[in-house]
């Protein structure tokens, strides 16, 4: 077995490692000079003017751009240094637009350096799994990063090999292993500081796997990992010569360097919302350049098979896991949100994309077995003779008010149709075009928001994967599909928490006046939910609210100041729309497990009681595992409303919040911005179509609430 | 000795719940509030000005004023008219056309029945929008899009994936012998269907239509998507027509969006009050009866 699997596994490390430079060596030669390259050209010219000087002492004096440490820098230097000297990049504000030329040579040096840097950081990922290499190889933040005069790719590199000199250590159990890994820490963290956040997943998987093996003898326990730890940060110091002369100084200065990184104008003008990282891992690369610098652009289908993929990768690979879940943390509460400190947990998000292949690979394996298992027993034919008559009555009516539509949207959705050629679209144009594009009668023309035919066009699939781009990650940095999906989790468990809570609450024996107050709390249910927004909206409304009347007529120091202005800030967003959506869709959850905890016999409390469980043991242990199933109808239910919600911000003019609005509003032909673009609408809808149908099969095989779910 | 769950809470817990459940009443009026207290103030000639707990002037005027015609020139009756037209018609439309096949996916198995229960599944997650491209242009192209019966056609639409999967549940929720035993009598499958399913579902039946009704009573955005005459505007509409021109910096006091709106949610909030166990149930539960 083994002798057919080595070599072929090398040669899926060498594909792997072939593709990783064949894409970034396409990438580097076609994407425009970007921020801060000109920074770190500099930086290395100034460090190989000290090595071809033999200048030693001048490495302790130099550190251009100190917010960053140098040694991603000397390496640039070191680069140069065997190149023809050249005069130095210009010394501008970091604020400061990209340059707009920079020495020739110097730049394909240093960009083909980094390159390598990243091909091997691809190479070492795949020999742990070929697919996770694959998937990192063709990330393109990962491959922009890594083809472009930055220092993540040599730190990527580092941080990558100091977790599997860990995780070589964990395996054999040798203390080289584990010095090498502290070495490369300390390297890791000297190009650039936040990759040494890896260090943090060794350092709490180490702790967990301590108290595994060694419950006593604590503190001597303790020993090896702050031995480790003392090592990385002297190799941190020692490998940073412009630390030598004044360590704390100069590590207060570069501290300083980078506040000013996270508070600076361009920071603040971004606007990016708190959780901006997650939605640059979740979109391809949105900035185009011509030619274009990457072949695949499948970012947000990485991202999406990491998070099927996390559990699995926990259980199998727990350090990778815990990197990943730390370093998203670091990115979530870094206040810088630029694109390129996503590299940081890339190598670990592709590892878990490739889990997620597995899993889904298995779970496709265990349906399609049972179903083929079950295929067997399904129908009788008189039955199917007696369904024939109702069948045909009721399949009529669908078929013309439901399917019909649905198919006539998918010939819409493989044209250009739009406000400019309604008359020629609703003179049988759409099946015209449609006819003769399949029919292979007329060439595809790829959609053009800009230009105003005047005719339909056909655009075959091909307006498919620039709708999804765009709704992957529009060049703005809005996700909308990511916001739909954090809308989706984030209402629905805020809503099922306030709902069960309340209805523990009116649980308890003997509450005064709970038919009050539970019919108090079903009125947001009741009021129709684009009446409810409008409720809402008179509170936030900006200028004409209640909220900023208020502040403008008693001043900004009354309670909920602060949300004033939300309009301004992404962040506070989020906020002001979970407040409706919980306000409307807690009294629907609080019904449900009032219900639910009415169902569940008092006997089992009995036998909790006997067991001296505190009323806190008893809900986690007893109520709900109990409640949870009865609740799961509900929180289907909510969260398909949740995904689909539209009137709230409709009501609110947010026209990209969710998939449905973005359809709306695209398809609005009197609406603002981009409007009457019928067919990309269309397009959206069927998007939608597909993401629904991985819902309800997940939900199919979550549990049987296919069965119960109804409300839509 | 009874058991802490056996025992009715103590004072200090008692005074501690209410405080909570107080502190959650107030996040649930307070919006309310805000609309009726806007709705009750006659001194409100455009937008509000300043900040106000309770109305300046008290006032029903904007009622009346709403009552009599509170968009554009059109009458409250007419726009009333419109909202029940359409909104029976489409549950009308959802229930009539879709129980057979409900039906059929309750009680019968047949080739294709798991692929059709995924269909009307998934059709019933979709949001509106998602028919509402397709209706737009076929309903265009029938040269019918800006009347009352295109609205019917819509929200007719809308509804009849969830009217179909929620009587399949009331159906099968009927236990299959009382079914059989009038099978074996003779009946066929018409007259079982007529005399014995479907007097037993017929309450079931009826909140669906009822869920169905309240979504084409609510429904605004894409109804001004089809209608463009005045005279085709329901109720629902109109709250919208009035909020768009108060963005316009529209001359009508902000009191009427607030009575309107306070007006139309009357009726539901009744209708959810009374039936709020059923609707309930019949929201997600469809069959654990």
């Amino acid at each position: 077995m083994n002798r057919i699997k080595t070599p072929l596994y090398i040669i899926a490390i060498m594909f792997v490692a072939f593709t990783a430079w064949a894409v970034r060596s396409r990438a580097l030669n076609n994407l425009p000079i970007d921020y801060d390259e000109d920074d770190y050209l500099r930086a290395g010219q100034e460090y190989a003017h000290l090595f071809r000087t033999s200048n030693w002492s001048g490495f302790l004096e130099t550190n251009y751009r100190p917010e960053h440490p140098p040694l991603a820098k000397i390496a640039y230097g070191i680069v140069f240094s065997f190149l023809p000297e050249q005069p130095l990049a210009a010394d501008v504000s970091i604020t400061s637009q990209p340059a707009s030329s920079l020495p020739e040579d110097l730049f394909d040096a240093a960009r083909t350096a980094t390159a390598i840097f990243g091909t091997l950081t691809v190479a070492l990922l795949a020999i742990v799994n070929p697919l996770g290499g694959l998937f990192l190889a063709i990330h393109t933040f990962t491959i922009k990063y890594t083809s472009q005069v930055m220092l993540d790719g040599l730190s990527a590199l580092l941080s990558l090999s100091a977790i599997l000199a860990y995780v070589e250590h964990k395996k054999r159990n040798q203390s080289a292993w584990f010095i090498a890994s502290a070495i490369l820490l300390g390297f890791a963290a000297d190009s650039k500081y936040l990759h040494g956040t890896v260090g943090f997943a060794i350092l709490v998987d180490w702790l967990i796997s301590s108290k595994e093996f060694t419950p006593s003898r604590k503190i001597k326990s303790l020993l090896p990992i702050l031995g480790w730890g003392l090592l990385s940060l002297a190799i941190f110091f020692a490998a940073n010569p412009y630390f030598w002369p004044d360590p704390i100084g100069r590590l207060q200065e570069s501290f300083s360097a980078v506040t000013f990184t996270t508070t600076n104008s361009n920071v603040t003008n971004a606007g990016y919302p708190f959780w901006q990282q997650l939605n640059w891992l979740m979109m391809s690369v949105p900035w185009r350049s011509e030619p274009p610098a990457f072949v695949f652009m499948l970012d947000t289908f990485i991202a999406m098979l990491a998070v099927f993929g996390f559990k699995s990768m926990w259980e199998r690979n727990r350090v990778f896991a815990l990197w990943l879940a730390i370093d998203i943390l670091v990115l979530i509460v870094w206040r810088t949100k630029w694109p390129q400190y996503i590299l940081i947990v890339t190598a670990p998000l592709s590892l878990s994309a490739a889990e997620g292949v597995r899993v889904l690979w298995n779970n496709l394996l265990t349906w399609w077995n049972s179903k083929r298992s079950k295929a067997a027993s399904v129908f009788h034919k008189t039955e199917s003779r007696r369904a024939l008559p109702w069948l045909t009555a009721g399949l009529i009516a669908f078929a013309i008010f439901t399917i019909f539509p649905m198919l006539f949207q998918i010939a819409i959705s493989t044209t250009d149709f739009n406000v400019t050629s309604i008359r020629d679209g609703f003179q049988g144009g759409i099946w015209r075009t449609f006819w003769n594009g399949i029919t292979g009668q007329i060439p595809i023309t790829p959609l053009d928001t800009e230009t105003h035919p005047s005719q339909v066009n056909f655009t075959g699939l091909t307006s498919y994967p620039q709708v999804f781009n765009f709704i992957a990650g529009a060049p703005s940095g809005h996700s909308i599909l990511f916001f739909n999906i954090m809308w989706t989790f984030l209402s629905v468990i805020l809503q099922g928490v306030l709902g069960v809570f309340v209805s523990l609450l009116l649980w308890q024996r003997g509450v005064r006046l709970g038919k009050f107050w539970q019919a108090l709390f079903i009125l947001p249910w009741a009021i129709p939910e684009m009446v409810g927004a409008l409720m809402w909206l008179n509170i936030f409304n900006p200028e004409t609210g209640w909220l900023a009347l208020a502040v403008k007529s008693l001043g900004p120091n009354i309670p909920f100041a602060f949300l004033n202005g939300w309009e301004n800030t992404p962040s506070l967003w989020l906020i002001i729309y979970l407040l409706p959506a919980i306000w409307y869709g807690f009294p629907f959850m609080m019904l449900a497990a009032s219900t639910g905890l009415k169902m569940i016999p008092h006997e089992v409390y009995d036998a909790a009681s006997i067991d001296g469980a505190s009323p806190l043991q008893t809900f986690r242990y007893v109520t709900w595992p109990l409640l949870l199933p009865l609740l799961l109808p509900a929180i289907v239910v909510r969260g398909i409303f949740a995904f689909n919600q539209f009137y709230l911000f409709q009501a609110f003019y947010y026209q990209d919040a969710t998939l449905a609005t973005l359809s709306y509003n695209i398809f609005n032909p009197t609406g603002f911005g981009i409007t009457g673009q019928f067919a990309v609408s269309a397009v959206i809808n069927i998007i939608t179509v597909l993401i629904l149908i991985i819902f309800v099969f997940i939900f199919n095989r979550w549990s049987k609430a296919d069965e119960g779910v109804v409300y839509a | 000795m009874r058991e802490w769950y056996m025992r009715n809470i103590s004072f200090i817990k008692q005074l501690a719940t209410q405080f909570i459940l107080l502190l959650i009443g107030f996040f649930v009026v307070i919006p309310i509030w805000g609309t009726l207290r806007l709705a009750f103030d006659g001194s409100l000639k455009g937008r509000p000005t300043e900040f106000r707990f309770l109305p300046k002037e008290w006032s029903g005027e904007a009622f009346m004023q709403v009552l009599d015609k509170p968009y554009q020139s059109v009458d409250f009756h007419i726009l009333l008219k419109n909202s029940l037209t359409v909104s029976f018609g489409a549950a009308f439309i959802a229930i009539i056309l879709g129980f057979s096949l409900a039906y059929a996916f309750a009680r019968f198995r047949f080739p294709g029945r798991e692929v059709g229960l995924f269909a009307i599944l998934l059709t019933a997650f979709l949001p509106p929008v998602a028919f509402m491209t397709p209706l737009y242009i076929l309903l265009t192209m029938l040269k019918i899009r800006t009347t009352l019966l295109a609205l019917v056609i819509v929200y007719a639409s809308f509804a009849m994936p969830f009217c179909i999967w929620n009587m399949r549940a009331a159906f099968q929720a009927i236990p299959k012998e009382v079914e059989e035993a009038a099978f074996l009598d003779g009946a066929g499958d018409f007259k079982t269907f007529l005399y014995i399913t479907l007097p037993l579902a017929l309450p079931s039946i009826a909140v669906a239509g009822l869920i169905a009704f309240l979504m084409a009573y609510s429904e605004f955005t894409i109804g001004w998507l089809f209608v463009e005459k005045g005279d085709n505007v329901t109720l629902a509409m109109s709250i919208y027509a009035i909020l768009q021109s108060q963005y316009l910096g529209g001359a009508q006091p902000w009191s009427y969006l607030g009575s309107l709106a306070i007006i139309m949610s009357i009726p539901v909030i009744v209708i959810f009050l009374i039936f709020q166990r059923t609707l309930l149930e019949r929201m997600m539960f469809g069959n654990a009866e």
